[in-house]
């Protein structure tokens, strides 16, 4: 009898076995605040480098956007009227006197109508009409639309 | 069982209760502050502005000028990148050296380009401009010059380094108009503050500014978000044609040269839709040195005379007299009026041009010889009412509405303004105590080409927005007349044309035209020598496409519209039927036919 308290005391009491348990408590928490720092360091991270590329490329849209405006007005520099004349002349070219022109009758030919840079509101809306429903709908339309049509071909089938 | 202490660690058992104090102390303090920012608002205010400025920054985007094209899609006015030139005070180790570098290469002063370098830096100015609107192939050069010497000087140990550092370039957009000086009259121009002067740039100014929006974008870069779209400024497509708008240029430019006339107008519009194809007036300027405005238009010289400058236009307004009298039904073509060389209206004597008395005439013979005794005695037969409410509807003495910044309207005194006299019954049928801008004619009269129907004049086609086309739609301003009037009447003036063998006359078209010659009022009456010629005409006359309008300013070669202004319309005429591929009446009709037949 007294073997087996002095063993269960033993065991019981045995001061490496409490340091043990509290060393594996410590080392525990340690792992897991480990394990969420480095996964909120990484999320963080990701999150930090995503928002500076759409800061970037932002910046770079409006960039871009300006050297379009840029090239367009250069453009627009190398094509103007007195340029063009000039290279024109340069190349040979005359102006044709009236008497000299012969006009033709090109079937479905029309006078040149003003320059359209983009469509107009209303062709859009047009257009629009015809677009696919699933463009357009909630998935919650969508299944409201199933359920119907389920519903309805359930109800037909009914004598 | 106590324990013996060494010594050593005897001495040093103070350390404990002070770090035991300090970390009681620390929280308090910290919360001793607390209460003291929550007690004292103007702490919390700044504590606040810190979080702020500390979590957040301020971001400014500058929508791009709208475009302005021609009705071709030519680009009339665009932007291109410039650049502001400036310092970063702190970093700035030579001034000197920067200055003589960016004076030279930038062609701007150098003392002024000195000052700005060695401003010394405080908390609020870190950063001076020395230049701004300078383009990209300038600041290419500035680089290379910046390569070269930090290669050449690298390794300088002096006191005073040959450096360009501190010198900043920031991009951003300016105004540029590729042609220069063409149409610089419609258009107007932008200043450095992307402020719209003149024409559409002034009068469409918000519209192609756009809005500057400030956004508070979070520094964090973990809270970084997509910044919302800033539309841009809104494009506009124009009623004018570049091509037609370059050769009216010329013909105005070359009349005034070779008449040596103080100035020239030419007004081109489509009578059936109002809009307007070509406005060339004198003098023009290069939209792109716009600080050199005030070099071109001294002394308050309008920026369009079209729009901005009214005067007597005399003989051409003869077509609104007959127009009234004849909707009016005062008389009809073949009214005859015995012309005695003089006649007399509210007890003023009017006499004709050339003081002759011209017997018998009909009403084409009364306006192809332009006889001043005729048309007053018309409106005699019109009568006040009559006359002065048809130029009314005329628009006589209203501005027309065009789009165009700086509209004036021209002076028609109406019986029971204090300034009428019964005479001017008698002197406005021929233009003379009446005033108008040379578009208000143009528009006017272009209700008698387009069949009785008055048009708005319109300069812009069409606003691109947000990347969508809004088509501007055509008004009728009024119909003055009805369409049987514009019939007879552009007949006879077609007729009067012929007979008289007009220099206006271009083989292949039927024309319709009137001269006009007007004396220049002073304030002692009109003791001038100098005079106002003018021509307006349309055609073809059975399917018209456009009118003109000439007004040369005090020529000096001759002082008669049919002399000076004449030949200048036939001139615009010619080139006008080239470019809008507009073949002479009997080939028009000959294709017409084949036309119909074909789709028959």
């Amino acid at each position: 009898m007294d073997q087996l308290e002095d063993f269960a005391r033993a065991y019981s009491q045995a001061p490496w076995r409490k340091q043990w348990q509290i060393i594996g408590v410590v080392c525990l928490a340690l792992v897991l605040i480990a394990m969420i720092s480095g996964i909120y360091l990484n999320i963080s991270a990701q999150a930090a480098a995503v928002g500076r590329d759409i800061q970037h490329i932002q910046g770079t849209a409006i960039a871009l956007d300006g050297e379009n405006e840029h090239m367009q007005s250069q453009l627009a520099l190398i094509l103007s009227s007195a340029e063009m004349e000039s290279r024109a002349h340069n190349l040979g070219f005359e102006s044709v006197p009236p008497d000299q022109i012969v006009y033709l009758n090109v079937p479905g030919y029309e006078e040149r109508k003003p320059v359209i840079l983009a469509p107009s509101e209303e062709r859009t809306v047009i257009g629009a009409r015809f677009m696919p429903p699933e463009y357009t709908e909630s998935i919650f339309e969508w299944l409201a639309i199933r359920v119907k049509q389920w519903y309805s071909a359930i109800v037909e089938v009914q004598p | 069982m106590n324990r013996a202490i060494p010594l050593k660690e005897q001495e040093n058992n103070w350390r404990y209760p002070f770090v035991g104090v300090m970390l009681i102390i620390f929280p308090f303090l910290i919360i001793l502050q607390v209460i003291r920012i929550q007690v004292d608002p103007k702490l919390l205010a700044r504590v606040q502005e810190k979080i702020v400025i500390s979590q957040r920054m301020p971001k400014t985007i500058f929508p791009a000028r709208g475009q302005l094209y021609d009705r071709r899609g030519s680009l009339l006015a665009g932007n291109q990148t410039v650049y502001e030139v400036g310092v970063d005070l702190k970093s700035v180790k030579n001034p000197q050296i920067i200055a003589q570098v960016v004076s030279a290469v930038l062609e701007i002063d150098y003392a002024d380009a000195l000052l700005s370098c060695s401003l010394t830096p405080t908390e609020s100015a870190v950063y001076s401009v020395i230049v701004d609107n300078v383009p990209k192939e300038k600041i290419d050069s500035l680089k290379i010059i910046i390569e070269e010497m930090n290669k050449q000087y690298a390794s300088y140990k002096g006191d005073n380094p040959p450096s360009l550092e501190g010198l900043m370039f920031s991009p951003h957009l300016g105004r540029i108009y590729p042609e220069r000086s063409l149409a610089s009259n419609i258009l107007g121009f932008v200043n450095r503050e992307n402020k719209g002067y003149f024409g559409v740039e002034e009068r469409f100014d918000g519209l192609l500014a756009g809005t500057i929006k400030t956004f508070m974008v979070q520094v964090d870069p973990t809270g970084a978000k997509a910044l919302p779209k800033v539309p841009d400024g809104a494009s506009l497509v124009l009623t004018i044609d570049r091509e037609i708008q370059r050769s009216m240029e010329d013909i105005i430019d070359r009349a005034v040269s070779s008449n040596a006339a103080e100035s020239g107008t030419m007004v081109v519009l489509d009578p059936r839709s109002g809009e307007i194809l070509a406005l060339a007036t004198t003098p023009r300027m290069d939209l792109n040195e716009f600080w050199k405005y005030a070099q071109v238009f001294p002394n308050a010289t309008p920026f369009n005379r079209a729009t901005s400058q009214f005067y007597e236009p005399g003989s051409v307004f003869k077509v609104l007299t007959m127009a009234a009298a004849l909707d009016a039904g005062s008389v009809t073509p073949d009214t005859v009026f015995v012309d005695t060389g003089a006649i007399e209206v509210g007890g003023t004597v009017i006499n004709n041009w050339n003081l002759v008395a011209w017997g018998p005439q009909d009403m084409t013979g009364c306006l192809q010889h332009s006889l001043n005794v005729c048309l007053a005695w018309i409106n005699t037969q019109t009568g006040e009412e009559n006359f002065y409410r048809y130029m009314s509807i005329f628009g006589i003495g209203h501005v027309t509405g065009i789009d165009l910044a700086g509209e004036v309207s021209g002076r028609l005194k109406m019986p029971g303004d204090s300034d009428w006299y019964a005479a001017d019954l008698g002197t406005n049928a021929f233009g003379q105590g009446v005033s108008a801008t040379p578009l208000q004619m143009a528009v006017s009269i272009s209700a008698i080409a387009n069949g009785g129907v008055m048009m708005a004049p319109q300069i812009v086609n069409s606003v691109v927005s947000e990347g969508y086309q809004h088509p501007i739609d055509q008004r009728v301003i009024s119909t003055p007349i009805k369409p049987e009037t514009a019939k007879t009447l552009t007949a006879m003036l077609a007729r009067s044309l012929e007979i008289e063998s007009s220099d206006a006359l271009v083989t292949g078209y039927r024309i319709a035209g009137k001269t006009g010659t007007a004396e220049i009022p002073t304030p002692f009456g009109y003791t001038s020598n100098a005079t106002n010629a003018s021509f307006v005409g349309w055609g073809p006359v059975d399917d018209p496409r456009f009118l003109v309008y000439v007004w040369l300013e005090k020529p000096s070669s001759s002082i008669w519209g049919s002399v000076v202004a004449a030949p200048v319309f036939r001139e615009a005429f010619e080139s006008l039927v080239v470019l809008l591929n507009l073949p002479p009446d009997d080939i028009r009709r000959q294709l017409n036919a084949g036309s119909s037949n074909a789709s028959q």
